[in-house]
């Protein structure tokens, strides 16, 4: 095979026995990888109402064809599982330098299967001396309890300097449920509480070492185009790319600008500190240099150090949707405070989007008082950067007020009788878009298969940022078939393997239409494949309607795909996007529809025929 | 007439001197279109987000007073 090695690891963990599976060419190109090949084997496998933390539940990280080529951005992995956060699939994606090192152990897919009795890793070596990976399941006795980049450091002293860790930190091992996998110390597959799974199956890590070279259909062609394409994002570059100079921090200004900047757990859009957040905060005073992930021509990653403020730390970030949920979520408007709560995250393993959301609950919550100071602990006001500070250790850690966060806001704030002050969406706590000025999101955020995601079909890019195009962000027009598109165009970036900065921009037509011309050239080279834009996309939509068919039975209705009261009635109250909310019930029919599925928001039995699904 | 001018990002450099904070406070004709200020101020015209007051616009539309003209890079983020 090209693009993929076909080559799927088993890792039982209950029983420590390895094995390793061939897969069927077809069956790789109707699924793409990544994603689409993990849905399969949950669908096929795994009971879908599996409690997320029983044995039972697989834990799948998977790269894709372009994962380890020459495709710029062809760096990422996928951890997909049944989520302890949401009760719905996880399909978590990091890039780095981890999803890289792990395709070239000549293996595309590892299913970490059962528990162990005892802390253990994986430790997976290709380093060259034999034809295949060699596969060893060690004891961590000694690493559990290890912060993240602690864990790393002595897992690369005793496997290979030249190895690749992914991880969990302190939270994963306490089952936070919004507990993520980190891997290159910095960067997670943060969301939905992926970290929980691994640690609920006694697995600290997974670390890879590979020399193998992804074979590829057409090389030359291949590294032509990727030429291609890489002098083009040289020339955006020189031309002043925001994303190389202020990374991600460039958006609170943008997204303040237009009104939907999260503010005060998304009481409103409009944050009077943005100015202590924005991207030239943290260029002049906190940036390092930029960072790039493996073969990345863009560079948005930030090296970033805390000296010269009244904290102290190194460490890689922020982003925007740290920003964004630890910063004026919380009604913080110093970056300093932000980027260490955002260092604490990654050292204890969490997601910074549902740790900064859920610490803006329980402060809207002791706001109204619903909580008191006894409760929590301490006195917990917006803006307080002290307090978020501690919680985010707490938390980590399950200690005092921090066993009730870890649970994320929706069960906290339905245990104190008020779950309508949780901003989330199954679960799962809203990105930075407030959807009343953003409607596509609002659809997406109520629809998608992990709970609200922007990394689910991402409309932000044209309702926002005017990428490929500009739309109006205020209205619905057109907005579930642009939904069902991203979603579709989403599931096929992560199933082959690409990271979206670059995909929508520049693997796409440049349309409205936003079809996805050289991504389907690009896959094509890489694997042999004959898709074509069409059979590609019907190829996102067959893995897209399986996961949602996952999520059926487990017992999503329609009654899931839905907003807080506050998306839904409650006004914007000021700000460019004032007076509105998300017209989620006009969107709803319509996108259903779009899909193929029945009015309950089930794939429809000619839909899943179509597609070559089966129930 | 007074608007108010946001530059963005590596678009800042654009600004005349004297301004602070990405923004600037300007004094234009009556009828004045955003595609005149951004000339004016040699800002590219092409691959950039226009917000007049927050909400999408072009380089046609004509400025009112007090209206906060804001342009940025499109350039996807998140």
């Amino acid at each position: 095979m090209f693009g993929w090695h076909g080559k799927v690891l088993r890792v039982d963990l209950t029983a420590e026995k390895t094995s390793v599976e061939e897969i069927d060419p077809q069956t790789a190109k109707d699924y793409i990888g990544g994603r689409g090949w993990a849905i399969k084997i949950l669908h096929e496998e795994v009971d879908p109402t599996v409690d997320p933390l029983s044995p039972d539940n697989k834990l799948i990280f998977t790269t894709g064809p372009l994962t380890g080529t020459p495709a710029p951005t062809g760096n990422r992995y996928m951890v997909t599982t049944k989520a302890p956060l949401t009760g719905a699939i996880a399909c978590s994606n990091s890039g780095g330098m981890y999803p890289t090192e792990m395709k070239k152990t000549g293996l595309d897919m590892i299913v970490l299967e059962g528990r162990a009795e005892r802390p253990v890793y994986v430790w997976i070596n290709a380093d060259g001396s034999g034809d295949e990976a060699e596969v060893e399941i060690r004891p961590a006795d000694h690493l559990w309890g290890m912060r993240v980049p602690e864990a790393t450091d002595a897992l690369l002293e005793e496997t290979d300097e030249k190895a690749r860790v992914s991880c969990i930190g302190p939270a994963g091992e306490r089952l936070v449920k919004i507990a993520s996998i980190m891997n290159d110390k910095h960067r997670a597959a943060g969301r939905s509480g992926v970290g929980a799974v691994m640690g609920s199956k006694n697995l600290k890590a997974v670390v890879v070492r590979g020399t193998l070279d992804t074979p590829l259909a057409e090389p030359d062609e291949m590294r032509e185009l990727s030429r291609q394409v890489r002098r083009e994002v040289a020339a955006d570059v020189k031309k002043g790319s925001t994303l190389r100079e202020y990374g991600t921090a460039y958006v609170p200004i943008v997204t303040n600008e237009i009104g939907i900047l999260p503010t005060r757990n998304f009481q409103t859009g409009v944050f009077e500190g943005v100015d202590g957040i924005t991207g030239e905060v943290l260029t002049d005073k906190y940036l390092v240099r930029p960072k790039a992930c493996f073969g990345c021509p863009i560079g948005c990653g930030r090296r970033t150090t805390l000296e010269g403020s009244i904290y102290e730390g190194k460490g890689e970030g922020p982003e925007y949707e740290t920003i964004a949920s630890l910063g004026s979520a919380c009604g913080l408007d110093d970056m300093a405070a932000v980027t260490k709560a955002n260092y604490l995250c990654n050292e204890l393993g969490m997601d910074t989007i549902s740790t900064g959301v859920t610490i803006a609950c329980a402060m809207e919550m002791m706001e109204k008082g619903i909580l008191s100071e006894e409760d929590v602990g301490m006195e917990l006001r917006f803006g307080d950067a002290d307090a978020v500070i501690q919680l985010v250790e707490q938390t980590g850690y399950r200690e005092g007020f921090g066993d009730v966060l870890a649970e994320g806001s929706y069960r906290m704030a339905e245990r104190f009788g008020v779950p309508e002050l949780s901003i989330t969406a199954k679960k799962q706590e809203f990105p930075g878009y407030d959807p009343r000025g953003s409607k596509g999101m609002g659809l997406l955020y109520a629809t998608s298969n992990v709970g609200a995601s922007h990394m689910a079909g991402d409309l932000a890019y044209m309702e926002v940022f005017g990428v490929p195009k500009k739309i109006d962000p205020l209205t619905i027009d057109r907005k579930p078939w642009y939904i069902k598109h991203f979603e579709d165009l989403f599931t096929i970036i992560d199933a082959a393997g690409l990271c979206v900065f670059l995909s929508i921009r520049y693997l796409c037509d440049g349309t409205y239409e936003v079809q996805p011309t050289r991504m389907t050239e690009m896959i094509n080279l890489a694997t042999g494949a004959d898709y074509t834009v069409e059979s590609l996309m019907e190829a996102g939509d067959r893995v897209y309607t399986l996961e949602r068919l996952f999520l059926s039975q487990a017992g999503f209705t329609r009654a899931d795909d839905t907003l807080p009261k506050r998306m839904l009635e409650e006004p914007m109250p000021d700000g460019p996007a004032a007076g509105h909310v998300v017209e989620l019930d006009e969107m709803l029919p319509e996108f259903y529809e779009l899909r193929g599925w029945d009015e309950n928001g089930v794939p429809k039995d000619e839909k899943l025929a179509e597609l070559g699904l089966n129930r | 007439m007074n608007i108010t001018l946001k530059l963005f990002t590596s678009l800042r450099r654009y600004l005349p001197e004297g301004c602070s904070g990405g923004a600037c406070d300007l004094e234009v004709d009556p009828g004045t279109s955003v595609g005149e200020v951004l000339r004016r101020y040699g800002v590219p015209t092409e691959g950039i987000v226009i917000l007049v007051n927050g909400r999408s616009a072009g380089l046609g539309r004509v400025l009112e007073e007090d209206d906060v003209l804001a342009v940025f890079h499109a350039l996807a983020g998140g």
